[in-house]
Parts: C-alpha cells; structure tokens; sequence
C-alpha cells in the first residue's frame, strides 16, 4: 500500500502532463476560431490567451516541444559526453586528459542562463539551436561523471589481464570500460533530464530560441502574464502542468534509484550517483561533479 | 602546502580564467547577429548617418585593434560606454548590482542558517518522520523551475489573497524600503538552494556522526550537543560549501529568471536588455564581472573549505 502511495504520486504527476503532452496534438482539429484576448469562460473551458486563442487548445498543443527539446538535448549530451569522458580517462598521456577536459571547465564558469542568453542570440532561433545550447550546457557535468567512472573502472585489475591477454584497445574500451559504466550513468540520468527540462523551460520563458506567439507552455507563462489578473488559468493551467511534470519526473527517478540499490531505509542517500566523487582527481579545481547540478540553474 | 601558497596558486589560475573567460565573451558577443549603428540609425536609416555612427562607435577598425583596446581597458578597470546610451558600462553595474545584492545577501542569510539547521535535524534523527518528509519535500522542490514556482506564487498571493505586491513595478531600485516586495523572490530563490544544501548538510552529517572522531570524542565524554556542534557539524558543512558557492555564484549572476518575473532591476535584467539592444560594451562588461565573481567565490569556498575540513583535498 505504502509502496504504491510512493510510486502514485510521482507518476500521477508525470502522468497528466505526459499524457497531455504526447497525445495533445492529435487530439486538436485544426486552429480554432479566434475571439477576444483573455475572455474567461464563454465556450472556453480555461478561457482565451493574450491573442484570442483558446487556452486549452494551447495547453493540448504546447507540452510536446518542451518535453521533446528536454529529451533530445539529453540523448545528445550523452552521445558526445560518453565517447568525450572515457576518452579523456583511458588516453596513456597526461596532456590528452588536460586538453579534452579543460575547455569544458569554461562552459562551468558561466552561469549556464547567462551562457544559453549569449548563444541563443548568436544562432538561428528554433527548437534545433535549444536542443544544441541545452545539450552543450549539459555536456560538461555528464563528461566528468563519465570520466570519474571510466577511471575507475579503467584501474580494475580486470582491465589489466584484458591488456595482458593482448586484447585490443577497442575491445577493452568499448567491451568492457563502457559497459561497466552504465549503471552509474543510469543513476545519473534522473539529474540530467530534469536539469534539461528545467533549462528548456526557462529558456522559453525568457523566449530564447522560440517564436513569440508558439505553442508552448513555458511561453504561454510568459505571454499570458499580463491577463494574470483578469484570466489567471491561461497562466496557471500550464505553469502547473511545468510543475508536476518536473516534480513528478524526479520523484520517480528519485523512487528508482531507491529501489533499485536495495531496500534500505534511507530514501534520499544516492549511492550511485555520488560514487565517482571520491574517485575523480586532477580535473579542476571542484572537489568532484557536483551531485546536484544548480547551474542547471542555479 | 600552506594555506596562504594554495590561495595564491588558486588566485593566479583564476585570473588566467577570467582573461580566458573575457577572450571568449568579446568574440562571442562580436558574433552577435545585427548591427548597432544600424540599430541606433532609426527607423529610416540614411547610409551616411550609420557611417557616421560606426566611426564615432569606432565599429569600422578591425576586430584584433577593438580587442585590444578593449582589453587594454580592462586592466585600467574601463569597462567602456554602452552603444546605446553613452553611458559608462560601470554605471550600468553600479545600478543593477544593488538590487541584485540586495536579493542575493537576503537569500544567503535565510538560507545558510535554515538549510544547515534541516540538514542537521533531519540527519540526527535519520529515517524518522521529519528525515523522510524533509527528504522527499526536497526531491520535489529541487526540480521546479523558478518561473512556474514564482507564477503560481504570485497568483495565488499577490492576485487571490492580495497579501503581497505581485511584481516590484514602480520600486525602482530601491527594494530595503518595501520589504513586502521582497517575500516572494525570496522565496522562490529560496527552494532550490535549500534542498540541495540540506540535503548535503544532511548527508555529511550522517557521515561524520559515524565516523571514528566522533566515535572517540564520545568515548572522552563530551556532551551530544558539543560533539555535535563543535566536532561533527564542521565538516558536514565543509561538504555543503562547494554547493553553496555555486549558489552564492548563482545569485550574483544568474537569477535572470526571478528578476524577470518580478520586474526587479539588477543584472539579470541588464544582461538581458543589453542583449536585446545589442549593446555590446554592456554585455561584455556584464560577462566579465560575472567571471571574477565566479572565480572569486570559488575561491572563497575552497578556502573556507580547507579551514573547516583540513583532511579534505584540495590539492591543485
């Protein structure tokens, strides 16, 4: 019973928006007739936005770019980061490691929204340029975590008899460094997917990288807030849709780690994703990758 | 190595990041798209008044002879006028670093105190009612964006109940004399740093309190409360200071989000005007100061660190 109170709450909260958002689209039959700014009510079920359009229509149309941005920019960090990090760690020389992992340190020394302002300015506006900024504000925190795990696991006396069987560089790489470090990235994810959504979100409240008037919960915060006080839902409906999206995914990630590290009684501790901490020497000056990454935001 | 050696090796290598930093800033933002003088010419713009416009704004030299200037300039502490305004970009500093330091000291002082004191209850009692509701409370708030989190604040407070101004609209920069003003932002900055730094606090707590000091200093017969606090609470807190720097750098810099949606005027609010109006003295400017920040309150941290855990490594 307990259990199921646990994983119900994060996945009601992941679920409504999820659902909205994947199946909303379809659900719309073409643009709707048009009617007067921030009417409450009168045929509208969350009344009107800022240019007359139907709020829940909009609400139907506006999670799938979100939630879609979030994940690919995701899946590119990783795909850059994970080649990036076991690179740097299994490389024999000194200077690779240096030369691959301190232009990362650069992207670090920025606060990541003031960075996604500046790069957002510079490229073409458009879901592809966010996927890319989103991916490149990511990739640094994913590479140190992937690299403090390829060294560890690189050190393991079993990679040494793999050496000394004469087994190739690639196998040993790809067969047995990356395949151990699954699991801590997987640990990982929760943290990243979330830091994605939330940096994706913002983003487009501050309409970086999206078209004024889109279909887009985060811009429909932003270009509704002047009917705040006449027509609150346009503003509400999806600020909240945002907030369980984001609260639910991470009680769910959060609920897995904890089940899936054995059924201790300690829900927060999170041995997988702070286990490479310890490990990670000589790559700048933080103690470590941070377990919760701020920059993200904050 | 001595303290005083490491904070001066720390001290060159940041200034090496700010330079890096500074280099990277100028030729991004010389990337930006559109013109300045084109900007600043109107709606009609005759070619010879943009010209004119370029070589007052000295737009026509070459980049490497503009880079230079502008650097030369940096190490005199002259940031340069704004493009648009004419103004010193220093004056633009001035003007937006007191709101933002304002909402930054607040937010440090709530924070500090509240999220060390969570961490430790929540750590001492570990597994009790309070541990596990602070924990899952905290997983939840972490992941909000501070838009969404502000919004729903300020129509359930400021437009429902009325109870608080819903923006800073018409306070100008001067936010200590409405303190109502104040409550909202700082509680949506508060959320995520609080979870994250409680939950450090709680987890080096958790850590020390097991730990073979601790153990020994029980034995000797300290009281709780003093092995607490003088032995174990330490170096709970050093494990939070990284995070709390990170923090501190945030709210110097990056609570553009907040700043928007309150209308407050400080630096976020600068940046993002001065992005738009594609002045890039402003901009530059704005990125530098928040290099030096940044490396200044990393080093800060490394520093407070290495006083309150000296077994920590902070080598290199």
């Amino acid at each position: 019973m307990r259990r199921w109170l646990r994983w119900g709450i994060g996945g009601v909260l992941t679920g409504v928006p999820l659902l909205l958002a994947v199946a909303g689209p379809w659900l719309v039959s073409g643009p709707g007739a048009r009617s007067r700014a921030f009417v409450a009510g009168d045929g509208h079920p969350l009344g009107t936005d800022f240019v007359g359009r139907d709020v829940w229509q909009q609400v139907l149309l506006g999670g799938r770019t979100v939630l879609l941005v979030a994940m690919l920019a995701t899946v590119l960090a990783y795909l850059v980061a994970v080649p990036w990090g076991i690179a740097a760690a299994v490389s024999r020389h000194r200077w690779v490691d240096e030369l691959l992992m301190r232009p990362l340190d650069l992207v670090l020394a920025l606060p990541s929204l003031l960075l996604l302002v500046l790069l957002a300015t510079i490229a073409p506006s458009g879901s592809p340029t966010l996927v890319a900024i989103v991916a490149l504000l990511n990739l640094p925190g994913i590479t140190r975590i992937v690299r403090a795990a390829a060294l560890e696991v690189g050190s393991r006396p079993a990679v040494e008899a793999l050496r000394l069987q004469g087994e190739g560089w690639w196998r040993i790489t790809v067969g047995y460094v990356a395949r151990s470090i699954v699991r801590t990235l997987a640990a990982d994810l929760g943290t990243r997917f979330t830091g994605a959504l939330y940096l994706v979100a913002s983003a487009s409240f501050l309409g970086v990288g999206v078209p004024p008037d889109a279909s887009d919960w985060a811009v429909m915060v932003d270009r509704n807030r002047p009917g705040l006080f006449v027509q609150p839902w346009a503003v509400l409906a999806p600020a909240l849709l945002i907030v369980a999206l984001s609260v639910g995914v991470n009680l769910l990630f959060d609920r897995a780690l904890a089940t899936r590290s054995g059924p201790g009684p300690r829900p927060g501790a999170r041995p997988g994703a702070r286990s490479g901490a310890r490990t990670e020497t000589g790559s700048g000056n933080r103690p470590g990758p941070r377990p919760e990454p701020q920059g993200a935001a904050p | 190595m001595s303290l005083g050696h490491y904070a001066l090796r720390r001290l060159l290598v940041g200034v090496l990041q700010v330079l890096v930093v500074a280099c990277a800033v100028f030729l991004l933002t010389e990337a930006l798209p559109g013109d300045a003088a084109v900007a600043l010419a109107g709606d009609n713009p005759d070619p010879a008044r943009i010209e004119q416009i370029r070589r007052v704004m000295r737009l026509d030299l070459p980049l490497a002879e503009r880079f230079w200037d502008w650097l030369a300039g940096l190490f005199r502490m002259d940031l340069g006028v704004s493009l648009v305004s004419q103004r010193p970009v220093a004056a633009f500093l001035a003007d937006g670093l007191a709101p933002t330091l304002v909402l930054a000291t607040l937010t440090l002082l709530v924070l500090v105190p509240l999220a060390v004191l969570l961490g430790v209850v929540a750590a001492v009692r570990e597994g009790g009612p309070l541990d596990r509701a602070v924990t899952t409370v905290s997983v939840a708030l972490h992941a909000i964006p501070e838009f969404a989190m502000a919004i729903v604040l300020v129509a359930v407070f400021g437009v429902r109940l009325r109870w608080l101004p819903p923006t800073a609209v018409g306070v100008g920069g001067d936010l200590l004399r409405h303190p109502a003003v104040l409550v909202l932002p700082l509680v949506v900055l508060l959320a995520r740093p609080i979870c994250s730094i409680s939950r450090l606090v709680r987890a080096g707590m958790i850590e020390a309190l097991d730990s073979d000091y601790v153990r020994h200093a029980r034995r000797l017969g300290l009281s709780t409360g003093r092995v607490r606090l003088r032995h174990a609470l330490p170096n709970a807190v050093a494990a939070a200071v990284p995070q709390l720097a990170h923090t501190t750098d945030w709210l110097l810099g990056g609570v553009i989000v907040v700043e928007a949606v309150f209308v407050i005027p400080g630096l976020g609010t600068a940046l993002v005007d001065a992005v738009a109006a594609r002045d890039l003295p402003v901009v530059q400017g704005l990125a530098v100061f928040f290099a030096v920040t940044t490396v200044l309150v990393n080093l800060v941290a490394d520093v407070v660190g290495f006083r309150l855990s000296p077994r920590t490594e902070v080598v290199r």
